[in-house]
């Protein structure tokens, strides 16, 4: 019961009050550059998620196992070359097995190796010291809070585009200033979960 | 044998070219981060050890720090009794807590007779700027001095045994207060067992 | 004709800034700038990186084959990133606190990676050390600039010394995420209405064109807008 209560509160704190792209700010590339329409924002938070989980499934007992204590140093270099190998290995299995699944996320895997959001989320996890189970929901509640943030937005920037905007704030001036607004109201969620 | 030579001479650019290059420079970059980790680390150590131990003579000034280990139920806590010659001058605990983006990692000196001395806020870095990490001013911390067991947290009003919270930063507030509360509790199991063993005086 | 050195350092500066102009870098920019002294800090941690990683690059131009390119700079990348992290941690730990993890991120920071497929990969060494140097000086210049905004007006202090902290209240909001999002957004139109000035044009969009993942980019943009205008 314990641990499905801490399970639980790290989910909704992964999603919600410490959500990666509105609070940690992991992962603003896709927010801003892919988030135009609610079908596109949705199948690439999916591949984000994915790619996130099954990261943290590898990179946390790598590190655990191997790295730690004596070698921690390279921390980063093998993260980053795991989750390349480890999009690439998505990739093919998904073009050689799930064809329907491939051609809905496929562009946008390779997209995710310098994705911060993935990489972020693995080093969290060692940093704040979680255990494998909960490293796992943590990464998945990061992937649905990103999820959660990319369709938010894409409808505020449905809205934008029929809207009449000052000149000089055109383009990314107003997409950055809506985004503000949108992780203000993100700010009303402080409290739960802790 | 003739086949082997022509497969390599085949596909020298396409396949074995790049493999050499990857390979090369994956063993000379992490032997290059080995040597700059051979480098840095005795003074990254050097370093944690003498924030410690500045950290510790601000909080109680005393001739010899001393590390011990206290086992309970299912951990084992390492704390640090300073003294002068045999008269010991308090208990040092190093302990975290959960705050709003991380841990909290606070440090509670406690006298003798079993109340806080001082507290030291060695780590709020996780929390936000601002409002968390307010709580690593010494208006918030320097309520603790002089409390004793079960310190409450209370908005503003605080009375006996309670302190104030920092504005709009509950949640950290909350977890400096849990680990001065926890800091207390093991503390006094380290001065019971104390008595028990040397009897009143040796306290 | 040939390019003066001095204008590869001034190029990062200012025509072609990382943050504004090409708008790469984003997140470093939003998540550390909640002080000038981090900005700073992340700004020349992010300085050493890409000049080295540069000049390695560029001297490795012709040896490293175009098929393993990126993993090639990744893990070059990497390994100058992790370098700096112990050197910081080792020299400047207050440093290296605040900036937290934001520091090893450096590795999938866009400028980097964007510079060296660029730049380095097709230009000889002086050069791509120099085009570090002046896209590096942009990161920090910039990254300092909206730290001292978001000092002043969110704690009313700069580099830590009182400014308007003892006259005004100081507004947190601006040490908070949406804060963030705010100034840079502001920091942006303050740019395009000044390049619109000198005649150039206005920054849209991030910095797609220099993202080495531009071709999965562009296919569903594009698409994106196609289908958009359908709705229409």
């Amino acid at each position: 019961m314990n641990s499905l209560t801490s399970i639980a509160s790290i989910l909704l704190a992964a999603i919600l009050t410490n959500n990666m792209v509105l609070s940690k700010f992991l992962g603003i590339c896709p927010f801003l550059g892919v988030s135009k329409k609610t079908g596109t924002a949705f199948s690439m938070s999916i591949a984000v998620t994915l790619v996130m989980v099954v990261a943290t499934a590898v990179t946390w007992p790598i590190y655990t196992y191997i790295l730690y204590p004596k070698y921690t140093y390279l921390e980063t270099i093998v993260f980053i070359l795991v989750i390349a190998a480890i999009v690439q290995l998505i990739e093919i299995v998904l073009k050689r097995y799930i064809k329907p699944v491939y051609q809905a996320l496929g562009i946008y895997l390779p997209l995710i190796t310098t994705n911060c959001a993935v990489l972020g989320i693995t080093m969290l996890n060692i940093t704040n010291e979680m255990n494998y189970l909960e490293s796992l929901f943590n990464a998945l509640g990061a992937g649905l809070g990103f999820m959660l943030a990319m369709i938010l937005f894409a409808g505020v920037r449905g809205r934008i585009e029929s809207s009449n905007i000052p000149e000089f704030m055109k383009g990314l001036p107003i997409t950055l200033v809506s985004a503000a607004l949108v992780s203000l109201s993100f700010l009303g969620f402080a409290g739960i979960g802790g | 044998m003739a086949d082997i030579l022509k497969f390599f001479k085949n596909n020298r650019d396409d396949i074995f070219k790049p493999v050499i290059v990857l390979l090369v420079i994956c063993i000379v970059i992490p032997l290059a981060l080995a040597v700059t980790n051979k480098i840095t680390a005795a003074r990254i150590a050097e370093l944690d050890e003498k924030n410690e131990t500045e950290a510790m003579k601000r909080l109680i000034s005393a001739e010899t720090y001393e590390k011990k280990e206290l086992k309970t139920d299912d951990e084992t806590v390492v704390y640090t009794v300073a003294s002068d010659g045999t008269e010991v001058r308090g208990y040092i605990f190093t302990v975290s807590a959960k705050g709003y983006g991380g841990d909290v990692s606070v440090m509670t000196a406690v006298n003798p007779d079993g109340s806080v001395k001082a507290v030291e806020i060695l780590d709020v870095s996780n929390e936000t700027p601002g409002l968390g990490q307010n709580a690593a001013k010494e208006s918030f911390y320097s309520q603790f001095s002089s409390k004793t067991a079960n310190i409450e947290l209370v908005k503003g009003t605080a009375t006996e045994n309670q302190v104030n919270a920092v504005t709009g930063a509950t949640i950290t507030s909350k977890a400096v207060t849990k680990a001065v509360n926890e800091a207390l509790g093991y503390c006094d199991t380290v001065i019971n067992d104390t008595i028990r063993l040397y009897g009143k005086e040796a306290q | 004709m040939k390019k003066g050195n001095l204008e590869y350092v001034t190029n990062g500066l200012i025509k072609e800034n990382p943050v504004l102009r090409l708008v790469l870098g984003t997140c470093p920019t939003l998540a550390v700038t909640t002080a000038a002294i981090n900005g700073i800090g992340m700004g020349i941690s992010a300085t050493v990186v890409l000049i080295c990683s540069n000049l390695v690059i560029s001297l490795l131009r012709n040896v490293i084959p175009d098929k393993v390119r990126i993993p090639a700079f990744i893990t070059i990348i990497a390994g100058f990133v992790s370098v700096v992290q112990m050197l910081v941690k080792a020299f400047l730990p207050s440093i290296d606190k605040a900036l937290g993890i934001y520091l090893p991120l450096i590795v999938v920071n866009c400028i980097i990676l964007a510079r060296a497929e660029m730049f380095a990969s097709k230009n000889p060494v002086l050069p791509s050390v120099l085009d570090g140097l002046g896209m590096g000086l942009g990161f920090t210049a910039t990254l300092t600039l909206m730290g001292a905004i978001r000092e002043i007006l969110g704690a009313g202090t700069l580099f830590s010394l009182p400014v308007t902290a003892n006259f005004i209240s100081p507004m947190i909001i601006f040490l908070l995420p949406p804060g963030g999002f705010f100034v840079f957004g502001m920091l942006v139109a303050a740019s395009n209405a000044l390049a619109k000035r000198s005649g150039k044009k206005p920054v849209e969009h991030l910095g797609c064109e220099s993202c080495p993942s531009r071709a999965a980019c562009a296919e569903y943009s594009q698409d994106g807008v196609k289908e958009e205008n359908g709705d229409e």
